[in-house]
């Protein structure tokens, strides 16, 4: 019985283990294209472009209908004026996630549920604004910074990965 | 162990995104389902696709305010027309219907019908065209010496009541709706309904 734990113990090591690799070839490989990209190509690596963009779309979407509502975003009562504060925050979060690619994970979990509430006060921009939101907000969660450890000539590489800048405090790269 | 270089490379995970992508939807479900066992929706507004008609076989409002207003219909940017506000507003069965033409040159009705009580708050709508009969309490017409056109004639009253009204509508927004028994349904038509034209 305790073999067969152990067995089993075994296996699941090296599923992950193998997990873990298959994930470091993926981000050698994207380092190796990025190698020869162009400059855009390298400064929108850097960052989560795509979710980035995607919720300055959504914010946008989302204040068009309080946009045609102005007139009347401030009689007391109204909520134009929330759909208001629920577009203008998206579309803040999304240029600032332009900037700040650390945050990304925060930005992504503000998009999400900002863009799901929008749907009271701004429609959630048709339900469109709100769906893009989402998607937009996702991919902000699921972009992350990892880094490669290359050994100094750039040939070999070691399978090391450090995700968001902690590199500075794992002491086995400080070798 | 050789000297090391650290390269910095953006990935999005898969895994991370399905689970972020799921937990929005389901957050948007959840929401779309409180307001389905309510029925209401908050601040509806319904404008900018031109006429859309409005039919109902009684409405008893509050605050009754009507003002002359210059607005965009579907064939003109500034057409004549009534603005009606009320704070309250209970309905009963309202029946909203739109005519719109396809690419294929076919013409579709979609109906909005609530055979229960529509309640309503804050209720703004521009009209071009009421037929209905019409009774108030406590009316009160005013004129005003003001270049403002939307201010220089108005009419007020404490509650308002219509009965079998056809209201060829504008511009509908509402702060909150409850529709009890709603149905939207879409029919083809041969030609679409030119009321007030």
């Amino acid at each position: 019985m305790g073999k067969e734990n152990a067995n089993k113990e075994e296996v699941k090591k090296a599923k992950k283990e193998a997990r873990a690799l298959k994930k470091e070839e993926k981000i050698h490989k994207q380092y190796e294209k990025l190698q020869e990209a162009s400059k855009f190509k390298k400064w929108r690596n850097a960052r989560p472009f795509w979710g980035a963009t995607l919720t300055v779309l959504a914010g946008l979407m989302i204040l068009y209908i309080p946009l045609h509502l102005y007139a009347i975003a401030f009689i007391p009562g109204s909520l134009v004026f929330v759909g208001f504060l629920f577009g203008g925050l998206t579309l803040i979060i999304g240029i600032l996630s332009f900037f700040f690619p650390q945050f990304s994970t925060i930005f992504g979990i503000f998009t999400l549920f900002l863009s799901v509430l929008s749907v009271m006060g701004a429609l959630g921009g048709f339900l469109i604004g709100t769906l893009v939101g989402i998607v937009a907000g996702s991919l902000c969660i699921a972009w992350q910074e990892e880094t490669v450890v290359l050994k100094k000539d750039g040939t070999e590489w070691n399978k090391e990965v450090v995700v968001n800048h902690t590199n500075q405090n794992n002491p086995t790269l400080q070798a | 162990m050789s000297k090391m270089d650290g390269a910095k490379v953006g990935k999005t995970w898969k895994k991370k995104f399905l689970v972020a992508f799921m937990s929005g939807f389901l957050a948007l479900g959840s929401l779309i389902a409180v307001f389905g066992f309510t029925g209401t929706v908050f601040a509806l507004p319904l404008g900018g696709i031109g006429d859309f008609y409005v039919e109902f076989d009684e409405l008893e409002g509050t605050n009754f305010q009507l003002l002359p207003q210059i607005g965009e219909t579907g064939n003109s940017d500034a057409e004549p027309m009534v603005r009606n506000k009320m704070d309250t507003a209970k309905i009963k069965n309202l029946h909203i219907y739109k005519d719109i033409k396809l690419p294929t040159g076919n013409w579709i009705r979609i109906h909005i019908k609530a055979s229960g009580d529509t309640t309503i708050t804050g209720l703004i709508q521009d009209a071009r065209f009421i037929d209905a009969n019409l009774s108030f309490d406590e009316l009160a017409i005013k004129e005003k010496n003001t270049e403002a056109y939307n201010e220089n004639w108005t009419q007020s009253a404490s509650t308002i009541r219509i009965t079998d009204a056809k209201i060829v509508t504008d511009y509908l927004f509402q702060t909150t709706v409850s529709l009890s028994g709603a149905k939207i349904s879409i029919e083809s038509i041969e030609e679409p309904e030119m009321m007030g034209q």
